[in-house]
């Protein structure tokens, strides 16, 4: 049998290991129990500490075209003077341009956070419950079984703020939900964008909460049905 | 995932549409390679600078990539090694971890949470060989296994890196370590 600081050594090496001989110290001892949950809150600050929001380039990378597809040894110097003022100039315009134009649709922002995190969508065992509410404390709710099985939860940055993002599974297939409590709309939001089809709806009290599926069998009905089951399911702490 | 699942292609697809795959796959890795190259560094512009080299190798070296499912791995083994490139090309002096926060301030800061703001902070103070393998597992969702071949390192090595760090970490952050194991 696993004593104590085997367990915590090993438990402090990978927090999230599913061993058997590990689980099995984890149910029989309460104090390394305790101490797990201790460490898998640390451990879903610590995941949200490096995810750290990371803005679109100023301009997209393209393959095998323009200066990017030159190989930088070769440069010579006055042409990296060239390329530095250039890159000053892009940043530039694109400032002004960012400072003229509107923020980006908060639809636009979810879909873009989405592709982010492209494999939020590849597990389906449900996530363990502690982890869960250590996601959940930032928008002060917690999530009754009601709202089926969670198989993904982050804690994400968006917009400035840190959110849950989680990922909902349901009959006809995984649904990414994001709790957004410090955004207010009026009514609720359909998007159909990338590919991705979702709503957002808004939360009396409690800013709202994005929904979205992604394929060709996504349909709003659907992800209108999970945010009925997910509503309801809903605690609200504060 | 895009669809279909093969980049190795250029006789099954035109020029253009390989390059817009490519190109859409780039945009999706992105922020993470961004977020990889960023901790490993320890410096936004280099990381920039990082990823934009990788995706440059990548796309000349596109026909290694058997597996679009396996673009990840495969961009991240890309960046460290671009990383370790820029770092020998470079010749860095020594590491001053305080200026490097203060210049990083800005993205260490970039939060309303400021334990999460502390907690990024002594990120940076772990030692490379602490920090890599904790992003590689925590950020990146690597097991054991798949940090030792990246890192060519004996899986028991990596578990005590792992160990360390959080070990590490935690004491920077003021957590209750009492019920920790002694090193």
């Amino acid at each position: 049998m696993m004593d104590h600081e085997a367990y915590r050594r090993a438990l402090l090496a990978d927090p999230h290991s599913k061993d058997a001989e590990m689980l099995r110290h984890r149910e029989a001892c309460g104090q390394c129990s305790a101490f797990s949950d201790q460490l898998l809150k640390f451990e879903s600050r610590l995941e949200r500490a490096m995810r750290l929001e990371m803005r679109p380039p100023a301009a997209e990378f393209r393959p095998g075209r323009d200066r990017q597809g030159r190989s930088r040894p070769g440069r010579s110097r006055p042409a990296r003077f060239a390329l530095a003022a250039s890159v000053l100039l892009a940043l530039l315009v694109a400032g002004a341009v960012w400072l003229a134009v509107p923020r980006t649709s908060l639809a636009a922002a979810v879909v873009a956070h989405m592709a982010g995190e492209p494999d939020a969508w590849n597990t389906r065992a449900p996530i363990p419950g502690p982890a869960l509410e250590s996601v959940l404390e930032s928008a002060d709710m917690q999530l009754t079984a009601g709202a089926g099985v969670v198989s993904y939860a982050s804690s994400c940055e968006f917009r400035g703020h840190v959110v849950p993002h989680l990922v909902v599974q349901s009959a006809h297939g995984p649904v990414t939900v994001m709790v957004l409590v410090h955004e207010s709309v009026g009514k609720q939001v359909q998007f159909d964008e990338h590919g991705y089809r979702g709503i957002i709806v808004p939360v009396a009290g409690h800013g709202s909460i994005a929904l979205l599926m992604h394929g060709p069998d996504a349909h709003i009905e659907d992800v209108e049905g999970i945010a009925a089951r997910v509503r309801n399911a809903t605690v609200w702490l504060r | 995932m895009l669809p279909g699942s093969d980049l190795t292609m250029k006789g099954r697809f035109g020029g253009n549409e390989r390059r817009a795959r490519f190109q859409a796959l780039c945009q999706t890795l992105r922020p993470d390679l961004l977020r990889f190259a960023f901790w490993l560094s320890r410096d936004r512009a280099l990381a920039e600078d990082v990823v934009q080299e990788t995706m440059l190798r990548a796309w000349k070296a596109q026909d290694s990539l058997l597996d679009e499912k396996a673009a990840k791995p495969w961009f991240l083994t890309i960046v460290r090694r671009e990383f370790a490139r820029t770092f020998e090309r470079k010749r860095f002096p020594t590491v001053d971890i305080d200026e490097l926060i203060r210049s990083e301030q800005p993205s260490l800061a970039a939060t309303e949470d400021d334990e999460l703001a502390e907690l990024r902070t002594a990120i940076f103070k772990l030692t490379d060989e602490y920090r890599e393998p904790l992003v590689l597992q925590v950020l990146m969702g690597y097991t054991t296994a798949e940090i030792a071949r990246e890192m060519n390192l004996s899986e028991p090595a990596v578990l005590t890196r792992l160990f360390r760090a959080r070990n590490q970490l935690r004491t920077l952050c003021g957590e209750d370590t009492r019920g920790d194991p002694p090193e």
